[in-house]
């Protein structure tokens, strides 16, 4: 994929590499001097503290153990290793000397203050829907916080990904920006959800997957993705979950990190919930859940979980004819203690695994990880566990894989388990 | 370093984030009623609560109880009287022992979520726990037991801070 | 397991251990004694013994009573759940007259005072029970006795309950007796021996329930095992176990990588002039889950010994070979007779083949044991079944005398037979003389069961004949297996016919009490097991499997006459010849089997209408030692599905004959354990040697009974004034046939190998019923 992608490069600066050169400059923006914290309202930080988290700027601009907003987090994508910046209010080595504009321009454009192109990693294709008053309110929250001095790390990038002037052929390719545009079909609710998703909180850049150069595909938004790892799963309808993600499962979801006919949230979905969103008033998550159960259908099929969490519910008891069945025993032994529910219905803090999104997916990756690796107190339904039973053998962690798709879903069995397990566990238990 | 709460007391230790709880509990905080027996989660014996859910201690990595309330056996109830410990008492359910901390600490969970426990539910969310001298039938009778307690208006920390060791 | 070398060789545990005398002395001294060493009392907190208060009067070895009154009984046995020391402490309570709430128990450290130590066999009450009763009873008179003086009455107007000495209105309590120092009182031993004992219906703790006194402490996490056991500065050990159990030697060890490991220390290459662990590396570091994580990366290169390339197949099939040669192996002194003559003439025989397979211990605790020197003394903190086993091994190890080592007494996570080989006890000490520290060794799980002495696969082979009649006149009994006591404890074997050694617990249960004219009973020793791994004693030993082969049989004898299986067997449990029994413990013989046999068959239902697929087996016992007989039958109640071979138990009904029952709830506890072992053995537990090591060996591939696997149980006792015997393993010998001749009356089936798989089932159903 980075090979093609290369020559492709390569055949767009074979075009013209000077008219290329001219279209690509931006110019720099006037540096200032940093605006003194007094010079913002306090409401107006207030405000755009909540919607930094709804943008996840502190799990992206943050290192593990570093300051806050220092940067220095590492992305792994399929072209390299990029850095996050430090976007704390420091002069040199931050964007203290930003002006509004200059931050503006950033978001929306994704050139920074000095004329140089930022790679998408950054979501300015999404952020570009901004409002005015939101990205003021950004602005004034992040030149709020305590300047610290971290000079960039250096982006481990092959040649020539990583001139930055290139960037501009992305954008001619794949970045067209459009503010934000209410559909007035739609309801004031969905409209907000929409602008959540769509912009601050970049739901697609996980959820859709992208081309080869790393662009997402709007033909196939939210389809799911793979990710950090994971799997972040379909948002459409195409999303497997038995049970239908109805306005209430994604509010709960969405709120709490739990909902009762899906699981938890986990891996980077984990600070997405109890980071980014947990600031948001609970009108933007009936937004969200209003726009994400509409585009799921979910909403739609609301009728359908009754029936489905019964029949989930069946496929829990524990089968007098199972006493031999080793992946049954396995299963029983390990895993029933907690996720095992009665017929008066499932207990959201004893994940039904018939209901499970991960059992569900086509993909076992997000299952292996959290077996292999469980779930910490910070993740998932907080201030509980689930422990991570790495020390069993690829085999048996396969069996109770293969296990729960053969017992709890309809779907076609997972190939390969056993190297699939192999493969994440060599990938590692990968970032908090 | 990790920080957490045992038994109510706040506790900061400083081990490899990958150091089973387990063995912070045993070793480190010196509580040794929670046992090692399998190491991989399949007997039940290192049972803890990790805000408020059974949880298997030896392959729970330290980091993950950071800022979470962990109980032991020995914090289950300030008196020893959780209705669970009494009815294993009145049964005469351990022999060897070596496997009942975790086995009361996953009934007392267990009570939680089903208050009036069916054999079913009672052979499903037990058999994680292993009892090697098998006192599976009275495991059985005293989780019924205890279950009847609670139903009476037995509450266990109430229960405990009447009979409360000076 | 049964008794050790039962007939005067050498170890009589009675006269061994002596009557009511301090130490070696003919004649017992009462008076104020000095400290004994208390090592462990399972419901102090954290087990530490309460010291006692004031004077105190130490009758015997065996308990004490101080100035409250308290009595601080003995106990010699390790306490592994079977509640010994409740039950040691009601005999001696019983005839001391004692107030049981005023009764505690102390578990001892090694001393040679104690006489042998050993725990199994189920014969703890067995043996305990003249001793401590009689001791009890001394107790009670020289109380009685000043207590008379300083009621001023006479000892005749006296009597004691509870606690305390009464003469007409008035008492005094034994606190009160022992504070005023008033007791003087020496008995001869033959005096001691014509002591009563109370009549049965006298008893005022014996045969009543009373709360086990290791029980509370098991339910707070406040009860101390082994590997709880800690001293200040002590490191943690993890073994790199070598490639074969016998004659490893090490190449090379390389601890590079383990280095970054944080806490590890280093590693030691075991010189064991005892020969117990050869080719061990110990892995130290200062916390137990750095030296995990150091032992998995350290790279040791060994030279195996013999067995590296042995498989489970290799040795039943050595064993089957074996038995094909009519010269090896030991004839046990079974009344003789011509088998193979009478077999020749017989009008019809029948011969029969069945196997087992390899069983792990899975004590839920893993092997542990902390060693250290102090004061130039060595001490091994650890639970042990078998102290006086290891101490000599342990002295040959460390190369210093039996009197500077000590056994500290911790309680047991599970023995079930493991803790009787104190092997493990041999490497943290190495480890700790090697490095000057104390050093608490701790294996994983999978690292016991490689090092487990595991119960070994057998191979045995029945025949029997019958005259034209239907009558049986001749039975062999032929069987191979691993010998756990020639590996272990070679001086402590039994003789055979021609003065030939044999192993006890790798056949006993073969020497049935049926009438079956000619019989033969070969115990043959398999040496490829022998030298692959070492035997074990495993919960009900021998009988575990000589039962399973022996009752199988006997229903496959019945259907071959088209008899009923129990009244067959009824037929043969006729009392008559070598059958009778005999005082003291065998009193009624095969006529007590045939009674339990008789109870459990009514109770289970015998001979109703069952629905399709159902079926009832039965299998009798009578436990583990011909002079220590604990009659016991059991009914399986089976259901099978022939599509997929699965068994499922829908109720096991046993009926235990055990004499007297000193604790009927700490009884009924180690019956239904029992029942369940041996469910577990039929169904679920069995692993497989494969290149010289056993091939399960964590609970993801090794699948004992859990709680979902538990079936109904019904367990009842014959009320019994006769002595009280063992009832720890003897039910566990009786479910694996049952169930066996259950599957055959339910679909037609016969097994012939445990575990019974369903694999094995579909087989069965698929070859026809035989």
């Amino acid at each position: 994929m980075i090979k093609r992608g290369a020559l492709i490069l390569v055949a767009v600066l074979a075009v013209g590499l000077a008219g290329f050169a001219a279209f690509a400059w931006r110019p720099a923006i006037a540096r200032i001097a940093p605006p003194a914290a007094s010079s913002f309202s306090p409401q107006l930080v207030a405000q755009g503290e909540i919607l930094a988290g709804a943008g996840y700027c502190a799990t992206c601009h943050t290192a593990k153990g570093g300051k806050p907003f220092a940067g220095g987090y590492p992305m792994q994508t399929s072209f390299g290793t990029i850095y996050s910046s430090n976007i704390t209010p420091d002069p040199e080595t931050g964007v203290g000397a930003w002006s509004q504009a200059a931050f503006a321009r950033a978001m929306r454009q994704g050139v920074a203050q000095n004329g140089s192109h930022l790679f998408p990693a950054f979501p300015y294709d999404h952020f570009n829907k901004l409002t005015d008053a939101d990205i003021a309110a950004l602005y004034a929250f992040i030149m709020t916080r305590p300047p610290v001095s971290a000079p960039p790390v250096r982006n481990r990038l092959p040649f020539p990904l990583n001139i930055r002037a290139l960037q501009a052929g992305w954008k001619l390719l794949f970045f067209h920006p459009q503010p934000f545009a209410p559909n007035p079909a739609r309801g004031a609710e969905w409209n907000r959800g929409a602008y959540l998703a769509e912009g601050l909180s970049h739901c697609g850049a996980c959820h859709t997957p992208r081309n080869a150069l790393g662009a997402e595909r709007k033909d196939k938004a939210y389809a799911g993705a793979p990710i950090d790892n994971w799997v972040a799963p379909p948002l459409t309808r195409a999303n497997p979950s038995p049970a239908p993600w109805t306005e209430d499962e994604l509010f709960a979801y969405l709120r709490s990190g739990v909902a009762r006919y899906h699981g938890v949230s986990a891996g980077p979905m984990a600070p997405v919930v109890h980071a980014g969103l947990s600031k948001l008033p609970d009108s933007d998550i009936h937004a969200l859940a209003t726009y994400f159960g509409e585009i799921g259908g979910g909403q739609a099929r609301e009728a359908d979980t009754g029936p489905v969490v019964e029949k989930a519910l069946a496929a829990d008891r524990l089968g007098t004819g199972l006493q031999y069945d080793a992946p049954a025993r396995l299963y029983a032994a390990a895993c029933a203690s907690c996720h095992y529910n009665n017929a008066k219905g499932p207990n959201p803090l004893r994940p039904d695994l018939a209901l499970n999104s991960a059992v569900n997916l086509d993909d076992p990756t997000n299952l292996i990880r959290v077996t292999l690796y469980g779930l910490d107190a910070k993740s998932g339904a907080p201030g509980i566990v689930m422990p991570g039973f790495a020390r069993f053998s690829d085999a048996d962690v396969a069996r109770i894989a293969a296990y729960l798709r053969a017992t709890r879903t309809t779907k076609a069995p997972w190939p390969d388990l056993e190297k699939k397990v192999a493969a994440i566990r060599a990938q590692g238990k990968g970032k908090e | 370093m990790t920080s957490f709460t045992i038994n109510g007391r706040a506790v900061s230790v400083d081990v490899d984030d990958d150091t089973p709880l387990l063995w912070v509990i045993r070793d480190e905080i010196g509580l040794t009623g929670s046992k090692f027996g399998c190491g991989i989660g399949l007997c039940g014996a290192c049972t803890v609560h990790v805000g408020g859910r059974a949880t298997r201690s030896c392959v729970t990595p330290v980091s993950a109880v950071d800022g979470a309330q962990v109980t032991t056996i020995e914090g289950l109830d300030p008196a020893d009287e959780h209705p669970v410990q009494q009815a294993w008492r009145a049964l005469q359910v351990p022999q060897c022992g070596y496997c009942q901390s975790g086995q009361i600490m996953q009934a007392a969970a267990l009570l939680k979520d089903f208050p009036s426990p069916t054999d079913e539910d009672i052979d499903a969310v037990m058999t994680g726990n292993l009892c090697r001298c098998m006192t599976y039938v009275r495991i059985r009778a005293a989780v019924k037991q205890a279950a009847q307690a609670l139903a009476n208006g037995a509450i266990p920390n109430l229960t405990a801070a009447k009979g409360a060791k000076a | 397991m049964t008794r050790l070398a039962p007939r005067g060789e050498g170890f009589d545990p009675l006269s061994r251990r002596g009557f009511l005398v301090a130490s070696a002395g003919a004649v017992a001294t009462f008076g104020f004694a000095r400290a004994i060493e208390a090592a462990m009392d399972p419901a102090a907190p954290h087990g530490v013994p309460a010291t006692a208060s004031g004077p105190r009067f130490d009758p015997t070895l065996w308990f004490s009573i101080d100035s409250d009154g308290m009595v601080t009984v003995n106990i010699i046995r390790a306490e592994m759940g079977q509640h010994v020391s409740s039950a040691m402490a009601q005999i001696v309570a019983e005839e001391l007259e004692a107030d049981w709430d005023k009764v505690r128990i102390t578990h001892v450290d090694t001393d040679p005072k104690w006489g042998l130590m050993v725990t199994g066999g189920s014969w703890s009450v067995w043996q305990t029970f003249p001793i401590f009763s009689r001791a009890g009873a001394a107790g009670r008179m020289a109380l009685i006795e000043a207590g008379a003086k300083l009621l001023g009455a006479s000892p005749a107007a006296c009597s004691a309950r509870k606690g305390a000495v009464a003469a007409g209105g008035r008492s005094i309590t034994y606190g009160e007796i022992v504070r005023r120092g008033a007791l003087s009182r020496q008995y001869s031993a033959d005096d001691l021996a014509k002591l009563p004992i109370k009549p049965v219906d006298q008893r005022n703790l014996i045969g009543k329930p009373v709360a086990a006194l290791d029980i509370a402490a098991k339910t707070t996490g406040a009860a101390i095992y082994g590997i709880d056991a800690k001293v200040p500065g002590m490191v943690y050990a993890r073994p790199k176990l070598p490639p074969t159990r016998n004659g490893s030697k090490v190449v090379s060890v390389d601890d590079s990588a383990a280095r970054k490991v944080k806490g590890y220390l280093r590693c030691i290459t075991l010189d064991d002039p005892s020969d117990t662990v050869p080719g061990w590396v110990m892995v130290i570091a200062e916390s137990y889950p750095a030296a995990i994580r150091a032992a998995d990366l350290v790279k040791v290169s060994w030279t195996a010994g013999p067995g590296a390339a042995t498989s489970e197949k290799d040795i039943q099939d050595h064993a089957a070979g074996l038995i094909a040669k009519p010269e090896v192996g030991v004839l046990l002194n079974t009344g003789g007779g011509d088998t193979a003559a009478a077999l020749k003439a017989a009008h019809t025989t029948v011969e029969r083949t069945y196997t087992t397979s390899t069983v792990l211990h899975f004590q839920l605790e893993p092997l542990n044991a902390l060693a250290f020197e102090k004061d130039g003394v060595f001490e091994i903190h650890t639970g042990n079944q078998w102290q006086s086993l290891i101490m000599p091994t342990l002295a040959k190890a460390l190369g210093r005398p039996e009197s500077g080592i000590v056994m500290r007494t911790y309680l047991l996570g599970g023995g079930f037979g493991r803790r009787l080989n104190g092997d493990y006890a041999v490497p943290a000490a190495l480890a700790a003389k090697a490095l000057g520290r104390p050093v608490q060794m701790i294996l994983t799980r999978a690292d016991d069961a490689r090092f487990d002495s595991v119960r070994s696969p057998s191979v045995q082979t029945l025949r029997m004949g019958f005259d034209a009649a239907g009558k049986v006149t001749a039975m062999e009994h032929h069987a191979a297996a691993g010998w756990p006591t020639l590996v272990m404890a070679p001086g402590f074997m039994p003789k055979g016919q021609g003065g030939a050694p044999y192993d006890p617990f790798a056949i006993s249960g073969a020497d049935h009490w049926y009438e079956v004219g000619a019989q033969k009973v070969r115990a043959i020793s398999n040496d490829l097991a022998n030298s692959t791994f070492r035997p074990g004693w495993l919960r009900s030993v021998g009988p575990g499997w000589t039962n399973w082969a022996l009752e199988s049989f006997m229903d496959e004898a019945a259907r071959r006459l088209s008899l009923d299986p129990v009244a067959f067997r009824l037929k043969l449990l006729n009392g008559a010849g070598r059958n009778a029994g005999s005082a003291p413990s065998a009193v009624g013989g095969a006529l007590r089997q045939a009674e339990v046999v008789r109870r459990a068959a009514n109770r289970a239902g015998w001979g109703q209408a069952l629905p399709k697929d159902t079926g009832l087996g039965l299998a009798t016992s009578f436990g583990q030692e011909r002079d220590m007989p604990t009659w016991v039958a059991c009914v399986a109640r089976v259901r099978v599905d022939r599509a997929t071979g699965v068994v499922t138990v829908e109720k096991l009904t046993n009926v235990t004959d055990a004499g007297a029952i000193i604790d009927p709830d700490g009884a009924r506890a180690q019956t239904e354990g029992a029942t369940l072992w041996g469910l577990s053995m039929t169904l679920h537990e069995g692993t497989a040697f494969e290149n010289g090591q056993v091939k399960d060996t964590n609970l993801d591939t090794y699948m004992p009974l859990r709680i979902a696997d538990t079936p109904d149980l019904d367990i009842s006792f014959v009320d019994s004034t006769e002595p009280p015997v063992g009832l720890g393993e003897p039910a566990t010998t009786v479910v694996a046939p049952a169930i066996g001749n259950a599957i055959f009356a339910a679909v037609g089936a016969r097994l012939r190998h445990i575990p019974i798989t369903p694999e094995a089932v579909r087989a069965a159903l698929a070859g026809g019923a035989s």
